[in-house]
């Protein structure tokens, strides 16, 4: 199954095509690597920014400060990476709008820097300038934001060619939970985790031929339910075990989490753009 | 040397019987997703890694998180750096191992290892130098110069270190193409496949040491 722009609005296919032809497209196109450079480097900023903001309300990172500090001087960053990664997304992808135009990872990718910017805005930066509180407009946003990022992961995970790119997003959120876990949860997790991916290994190496497809598709997709239970299960029972904490309550952490996650998200689609 | 190690690394390390059969540096590259994985986490692990560098030099620089200690930064989101530095490696690793010709006779791939060595020589200057003495400014919002320069080059370095990255894949210096006397030279286009091929279009030598043994 693949969902791309071209199967729902076919009729702006001329046009699509005629943008790498006009400008900016025209100008971009000579200059296209430059420009990448551009796009790597704001997400590199803007991947920065968030995660140690977010990792502070997670109650991990740099601890030693308020989340509302932690905001205040970051803030100005995070925004030169989001700007960053619109402006010279808009200018490579009039430059290569075709490629754009029937890639389902495009569409993911989109669907991620909507939530992002809701979910970053809305609610995560104003919940950690308010020292982890989170207020009824946060709570909207969060839930508007978290509808959009789960319509991404779910064209994500449906996707022929690009749904591997999930396994981004699951190493992300295994390493956040793992970050932010503590105690006798942190290895409990960490040590059925290993267990996962080296039955993972075994069974589509040894007792599954690895060229077998047909047998190895449906035994992959067990294990990717599997490391998404347990990593989200871990992570809840971390929020609710722990309760109220300085940096705030459950809703807070989950706000943290998934805004780190949807730009993962994006930046993993991003990529598979490229290969599919 | 180098020449014949990378081409048995390419081509004979890990293969099996049989004219099908494929060295796991090929069966890598050829692989339907696993290749492809390891590309995305690369990136993705440099988000966090350069990401995590760009707030310590900043604060360095005395841009940010002016009224924190510096060493409250650096204590927190170095291990942060660390960690993200170890999956860029990995990764970095593996993708070189699925095309180690390549990358060896690519010019941006040797500059990228260049400035990295000089990246990580300018860590341990500062570790070994300049953060003996970060008691004496470890508060000041702005610390002193030699601080501000290691951060300043710091940037300057993952910044290029990057750009070198992003531009490995263009093929606009590529062994075999009409190049000046000294890009041929720098990439080694001599030992090349495509042989080294100068300015006026003409094949200078024949290929000895990367060939498929």
């Amino acid at each position: 199954m693949k969902i791309d722009i071209e199967q729902y609005l076919p009729h702006i296919r001329p046009w699509v095509e005629s943008l790498a032809n006009t400008f900016p497209g025209k100008e971009i196109k000579p200059q296209f690597a430059f420009w990448e450079v551009g796009h790597i480097l704001s997400l590199i900023l803007l991947g920065g920014t968030t995660i140690l903001m977010n990792l502070r309300l997670l109650g991990a990172g740099v601890r030693e400060e308020p989340p509302a500090e932690i905001y205040r001087n970051l803030r100005l960053w995070q925004n030169v990476g989001v700007i960053g990664i619109v402006v010279t997304g808009v200018l490579i992808g009039s430059a290569n709008a075709e490629r754009l135009y029937d890639s389902a990872a495009f569409v993911v990718k989109m669907l991620a820097l909507l939530a992002g910017i809701i979910m970053t805005y809305g609610a995560s930066r104003p919940v950690a300038a308010a020292n982890g509180a989170v207020n009824l407009p946060q709570k909207l946003w969060f839930v508007l934001g978290s509808a959009v990022f789960i319509l991404g992961l779910y064209i994500f995970v449906i996707s022929d060619l690009i749904n591997v790119g999930i396994y981004h997003v699951i190493t992300g959120a295994a390493l956040i939970v793992l970050v932010a876990t503590r105690g006798r949860l942190r290895w409990t997790y960490l040590g059925v985790l290993i267990a996962l991916i080296v039955a993972q290994f075994v069974g589509t190496h040894f007792v599954i031929a690895p060229d077998n497809y047909a047998r190895l598709d449906p035994v992959n997709k067990v294990f990717t339910w599997l490391y998404s239970l347990w990593i989200v299960g871990c992570a809840l029972f971390g929020l609710f075990r722990d309760g109220k904490t300085e940096e705030g309550g459950p809703l807070t952490k989950l706000i943290a989490y998934s805004t780190i996650l949807v730009w993962v998200m994006g930046a993993a689609a991003g990529r598979w753009i490229a290969f599919a | 040397m180098i020449g014949a190690f990378l081409t048995w690394l390419e081509h004979s390390l890990g293969k099996g019987p049989g004219s099908d059969a494929q060295s796991w540096s090929e069966a890598l590259l050829g692989s339907l997703n696993f290749w492809s994985l390891l590309e995305g986490t690369h990136l993705i692990a440099l988000m966090l890694f350069a990401g995590t560098i760009f707030v310590v030099d900043l604060r360095l620089l005395g841009v940010t998180f002016r009224k924190t200690r510096v060493s409250v930064i650096s204590d927190a989101i170095l291990p942060l750096t660390v960690f993200s530095f170890i999956f860029v490696v990995v990764t970095g690793l593996g993708l070189v191992f699925a095309k180690p010709l390549y990358y060896y006779h690519n010019i941006w791939f040797r500059l990228k290892m260049v400035l990295l060595a000089i990246a990580l020589i300018n860590i341990l200057v500062f570790h070994g130098q300049t953060q003996k003495t970060q008691a004496a400014w470890d508060t000041e919002e702005t610390p002193p110069r030699n601080a501000r320069l290691a951060a300043a080059g710091s940037l300057i370095m993952w910044l290029l270190v990057i750009t070198c990255g992003r531009f490995i894949p263009y093929d606009w210096y590529e062994c075999g193409k009409p190049q000046t006397a000294f890009i041929n030279w720098v990439q080694e286009c001599k030992t090349a496949d495509k042989g080294e091929v100068n300015l006026a279009g003409q094949h200078l030598e024949a290929k000895p040491a990367g060939q498929q043994p």
